[in-house]
């Protein structure tokens, strides 16, 4: 067996985890405020083709990225006026938000259809380091958005846990009544971390699409990621740095059809390994909430309820 | 730096009726001119686009019968989305349910199709598609009652099952469902007595007057029966109805398998109808998002969603057109279609709240 072609899948399992610990961090930075925003599929998509079309034109990979952050704060911002200003229904919101978006990403990307990046985000350089075998092309050959990433979710673990506005967000998504009591506005740190959650999944779209210089295939492009990702804050507890391991066992999983393709093992129906990612989400879903398992502790205490001071 | 003045929200009591219609109306005319802005930034022009759906979908009598058509699978999965929205059970996995429903008809389509004359054999294939949409929601019903395991994901990613499971059947030579002789993936056609035929010259199936009386039946469930009232208390109020003897998680799994009966017989209305074999090109239609579109327009009020779902077609049927005769990607029918929830959402809100700005002042006093 061909071993070069597994060393291939671990180091794409972290080119896609990146994306995952993105789009994942801003549904748990969004969840701890208590705002539940499912639209990240549509987020996702929406961005990715901004950002594609804002490289290809401005011949910048870094000005597609920053579009697509844009975009996707600009997207979470209307799931943030519905949801905490106007009260409404956040599930449906977010369902709205990936009907909306993929419309949108698929209209926008019409004239794109096919096409490739010119440029793409160069992987850092380690000198020695990269020739390790191994580990060297699995660790040291990802560009600065991927190590960039894994930082910034250790680095949000302590700014939740180790901080006062970490404090403050997540006793906002537990205990609204609270922080509305402690003077500060329970709406503006909502909207705050919604936008927030949005700009990082819309990166993670944007760097899904130019990291790996693929061509804009409309829902191809991402594939459901958007939906694993929710699923994966389930995975880690809200917790950030569990985000990290989860992101990078579903990368694998979802680079794993590919491999085994390439290595032509063809006695699982091709079908059956694309449909993997997606079934060990859903049983690891199923098994982490089951009674008495302690996942769900992390769970902020009024996801998707909206705060009503008059009513309390 | 603070407003001079701050919202203020204010539950009303009872909600005027003229709001009730006045509402989705906006909402349709707000999601348009939001259309319009990105019509005009990407170089569409506006006016022919919306008069070209309007006619294409609507106005014409090609267009308004193919709206009628293609209404009868979206009334479906508009049910199956309201079916379980009105319990708070958000089946978003509708669409995946569909897939597995066109399965089954199809298989009972072939399988079943030679040996019965069609009175039987259309309303087989019908209920063969519905048991297999039920089917594909087993699991997550099962959880969702069992641990309270979140159905809006399990569903969601069972659809992603649903469409490789769908694809596997059509793509791998020799399967049951693949046409033989074809070097081209394609699903076999059923059998004769299993398909009906359209009515005049028109895309249109009986089944659509089916699928219509099926929405009043269930709207007079819902409403008249004990088992709608059962659904009623539970989603007004768990506990009362926990108080009451009620058993939620019996009635939770019973709605959620009806709910996926639905989509899985909106699939098979296609076996019957139109595509009459299975054809992955339904991966790409969203049927069954659209679903969730049409019941939550309709505030999932069945007798509602005929309406939303002709008017949700027509809005389809005229995008379609429109990548046919001008070069408008097919996609703004979709947009519009999330647009159009986004602001029946927002619009809620004035529904349910009299919104009105007061002086800072005033809210001291």
């Amino acid at each position: 067996m061909n071993s070069n072609i597994w060393i291939l899948t671990s180091a794409n399992a972290f080119t896609l985890a990146t994306t995952l610990i993105l789009a994942a961090l801003g549904a748990l930075f969004t969840e701890r405020s208590g705002v539940l925003n499912l639209g990240v599929e549509g987020v996702l998509l929406t961005s990715a083709i901004s950002s594609f079309l804002a490289a290809d034109s401005s011949g910048s990979v870094w000005v597609g990225l920053a579009v697509g952050a844009l975009v996707g704060a600009a997207l979470a911002s209307v799931h943030a006026t519905l949801a905490v200003i106007l009260r409404a229904n956040q599930i449906v919101s977010g369902l709205a938000l990936v009907i909306f978006g993929s419309g949108l990403a698929n209209f926008l990307g019409k004239p794109a259809e096919g096409k490739t990046v010119a440029t793409i985000i160069e992987p850092l350089s380690f000198g020695p380091l990269t020739d390790i075998p191994v580990l060297g092309p699995i660790l040291f050959r990802q560009d600065i958005i991927t190590y960039g990433t894994f930082a910034l979710a250790i680095g949000s673990a302590w700014y939740l846990f180790r901080t006062r506005p970490g404090l403050e967000l997540r006793a906002t998504g537990d205990d609204p009544a609270t922080v509305d009591a402690q003077g500060l506005s329970v709406a503006r740190i909502r909207i705050r971390y919604t936008m927030f959650g949005g700009a990082l999944m819309g990166l993670g779209g944007s760097w899904h699409m130019l990291a790996q210089s693929a061509a804009w295939h409309q829902e191809a492009t991402t594939s459901g990621i958007g939906w694993i990702a929710l699923a994966l804050v389930v995975f880690a507890g809200w917790h950030p740095v569990r985000l990290i391991f989860g992101a990078v066992l579903f990368g694998f999983c979802l680079r794993l059809p590919f491999t085994l393709q390439a290595e032509q093992i063809t006695f699982i129906p091709s079908a059956f390994m694309q449909m993997l990612p997606y079934a060990v989400t859903l049983i690891a879903l199923i098994a982490l909430s089951r009674p008495g398992s302690k996942n769900l502790r992390g769970a902020p205490k009024s996801l998707g309820n909206p705060f009503v001071r008059d009513e309390r | 730096m603070r407003a001079p003045f701050r919202i203020i929200f204010e539950q009303r009591s009872e909600t005027p009726k003229y709001l009730s219609a006045f509402v989705p109306l906006v909402s349709v005319l707000a999601a348009l001119l939001a259309g319009a802005i990105f019509l005009m930034a990407t170089g569409y022009s506006v006016g022919e686009t919306y008069s070209n759906m309007l006619q294409d979908g609507l106005l014409s009598s090609r267009g308004f019968t193919d709206t009628l058509g293609l209404s009868t699978v979206l009334i479906c999965t508009g049910l199956c989305a309201a079916f379980a929205f009105q319990m708070n059970l958000y089946n978003i996995g509708g669409e995946g349910q569909l897939y597995i429903g066109m399965l089954g008809g199809a298989w009972a389509g072939l399988a079943l199709g030679p040996h019965l004359p069609s009175v039987i054999m259309v309303p087989t294939v019908l209920l063969v598609g519905a048991a297999g949409g039920a089917a594909w929601i087993f699991i997550p019903a099962f959880v969702r009652s069992r641990y309270g395991t979140s159905e809006i994901v399990s569903t969601l990613l069972l659809t992603y099952i649903a469409a490789s499971v769908l694809n596997h059947f059509v793509y791998t030579p020799n399967s049951f469902f693949r046409a033989p002789d074809v070097t081209f993936p394609m699903g076999r056609t059923v059998a004769d007595s299993a398909k009906l035929t359209a009515i005049g010259d028109t895309r249109m199936y009986p089944t659509f007057f089916v699928i219509v009386a099926l929405a009043l039946f269930l709207y007079w469930v819902v409403k008249r029966t004990e088992f709608g009232y059962r659904i009623q208390v539970i989603s007004d109020s768990p506990r009362a109805a926990h108080y009451a003897g009620v058993n939620a998680r019996r009635t939770t799994m019973q709605v959620m398998l009806i709910s996926g009966a639905l989509s899985g017989l909106g699939g098979a209305t296609l076996i019957v109808g139109e595509f009459g074999k299975l054809d992955q090109g339904v991966l790409l239609l969203g049927y069954g998002y659209a679903g969730i579109v049409i019941a939550a327009l309709a505030r999932n009020n069945f007798a509602a969603i005929i309406v939303s779902g002709v008017l949700f077609s027509g809005l389809r049927v005229g995008g379609d057109k429109l990548q046919i005769t001008t070069d408008t990607p097919i996609h703004i029918g979709v947009m519009l279609q999330g647009a159009i929830l986004l602001f029946a959402l927002g619009g809620e809100a004035f529904r349910r709240y009299r919104i009105r700005a007061v002086r800072m002042q005033a809210v001291a006093q």
